[in-house]
């Protein structure tokens, strides 16, 4: 069922959440925080949402939980991290490979954000 | 110094805010929640920001995560129920726009009898139709649940025999069907003959009130101020009306037959 999945649109806040763990496990404070620089501030996610999202994504088997831990940057407080699956990378480039080819559409018709905002080559 | 009393006292708050996660989602992630709560603070006391606004919004975010996990595990829990409300809501749209724009005229108690009974009946075979679990045995329910409606709406609307009390027998014949599921524990092969049961109950019913007719005790049948003859509209129509209710009530038996018996084709699995 989760393979069949694995070409949905993924919502915002999943997307943000698997880029941030493409590159490595992270807990929760650490998936926020990366999802934050890698939106350059634009996207702030509360605890709510971030579990919330955790708990949907680890049931459409797009991460699991790993090992608990500490984080040696951090207090000595044991952590759980969470970790991309194979699915979860799957339906990652599935969804950067909608993004590509929505900005190749916008180029092949001379779309450019300002153009888009201010009516430019209408 | 200050800030660290601070974060500990709206960390023990914090605390039991998640306690109105339900109790799956606290095992899975209260732990983790309350220190990203935690590590959040920290970070903001760090950089000199005031903390009393951050952590009322964090409580808001809670709060409406809160609210949204708890919603979508009522109706993943649920769906069944909430499938039948709408369908009555539904059914019950079609008075309701007749009201507004054809002149029917539907009393606010007849939508409230109606939708409770179409969501009784819905959610009868819901309960019903869970224990058997093949397709025999749900059409089984789902024609013994559409049976009795009809039958029950029937009666509520004009009446079978004329339209005196005698048309009340009809709720003993229903009577029959609940009582035989009951007492055969809605297993199939004991459902197979409450159904046949019923079936016989809904032909007595004509046959008792023909005798009532014949010795005399017309008020039994009609009301005494109806302009109607006392066994409406005839003997040969009530009796081939009850006969295509008998019918569908042995259907529905015959149904829960097959659903018992490992040999059927249309046994299987739902």
């Amino acid at each position: 069922m989760a393979n069949n999945k694995a070409n949905a649109p993924l919502t915002p806040a999943v997307l943000h959440i698997l880029l941030a763990l493409s590159t490595q496990e992270r807990h929760g404070y650490g998936i926020m925080k990366q999802v934050e620089s890698d939106s350059q501030g634009k996207v702030k996610m509360g605890p709510g949402t971030l579990y919330g999202s955790l708990g949907r994504m680890i049931d459409a088997g797009l991460i699991r939980e790993s090992d608990k831990k500490v984080d040696p940057k951090m207090d000595d407080e044991r952590r759980v991290y969470y970790k991309i699956t194979g699915h979860g990378q799957k339906a990652l480039a599935a969804e950067l490979e909608r993004y590509r080819e929505v900005v190749a559409v916008a180029r092949e018709k001379r779309l450019s954000p300002n153009a888009v905002i201010y009516g430019y080559g209408r | 110094m200050a800030d660290e009393h601070a974060i500990a006292r709206y960390r023990h708050w914090y605390r039991k805010l998640l306690r109105f996660y339900s109790r799956l989602y606290r095992e899975q992630f209260a732990e983790s929640m309350e220190q990203t709560f935690n590590d959040l603070c920290r970070e903001r006391a760090e950089a000199g920001e005031g903390l009393v606004g951050f952590v009322l919004w964090m409580f808001a975010e809670t709060s409406a995560g809160i609210i949204r996990e708890n919603g979508r595990s009522i109706v993943m829990q649920n769906q069944s129920i909430i499938r039948i409300a709408i369908g009555t809501g539904c059914i019950l749209l079609v008075p309701l726009l007749g009201n507004l724009f054809m002149g029917w005229n539907w009393p606010p108690f007849a939508f409230a009898f109606w939708g409770a009974l179409l969501f009784g009946t819905g959610l009868t075979y819901e309960l019903v139709a869970r224990k058997g679990g093949t397709i025999a045995y749900r059409a089984a329910v789902g024609v013994a649940c559409a049976t009795g409606f009809i039958l029950f709406w029937i009666n509520a609307a004009v009446g079978i025999i004329g339209d005196g009390p005698v048309n009340s027998m009809y709720l003993g014949v229903l009577a029959v069907g609940f009582v035989g599921a009951f007492i055969a524990r809605f297993e199939a092969h004991g459902m197979a003959l409450a159904l046949f049961a019923t079936a016989l109950a809904q032909m007595l019913v004509p046959v008792i009130a023909l005798v009532i007719w014949k010795a005399g005790w017309q008020d039994l049948l009609i009301d005494p101020n109806s302009p109607h003859p006392p066994f409406d509209p005839g003997i040969a129509p009530v009796f081939g009306l009850n006969a295509v209710f008998a019918m569908l009530w042995v259907v529905s038996g015959l149904l829960f037959r097959h659903a018992g018996d490992p040999r059927s084709k249309i046994r299987g699995e739902v």
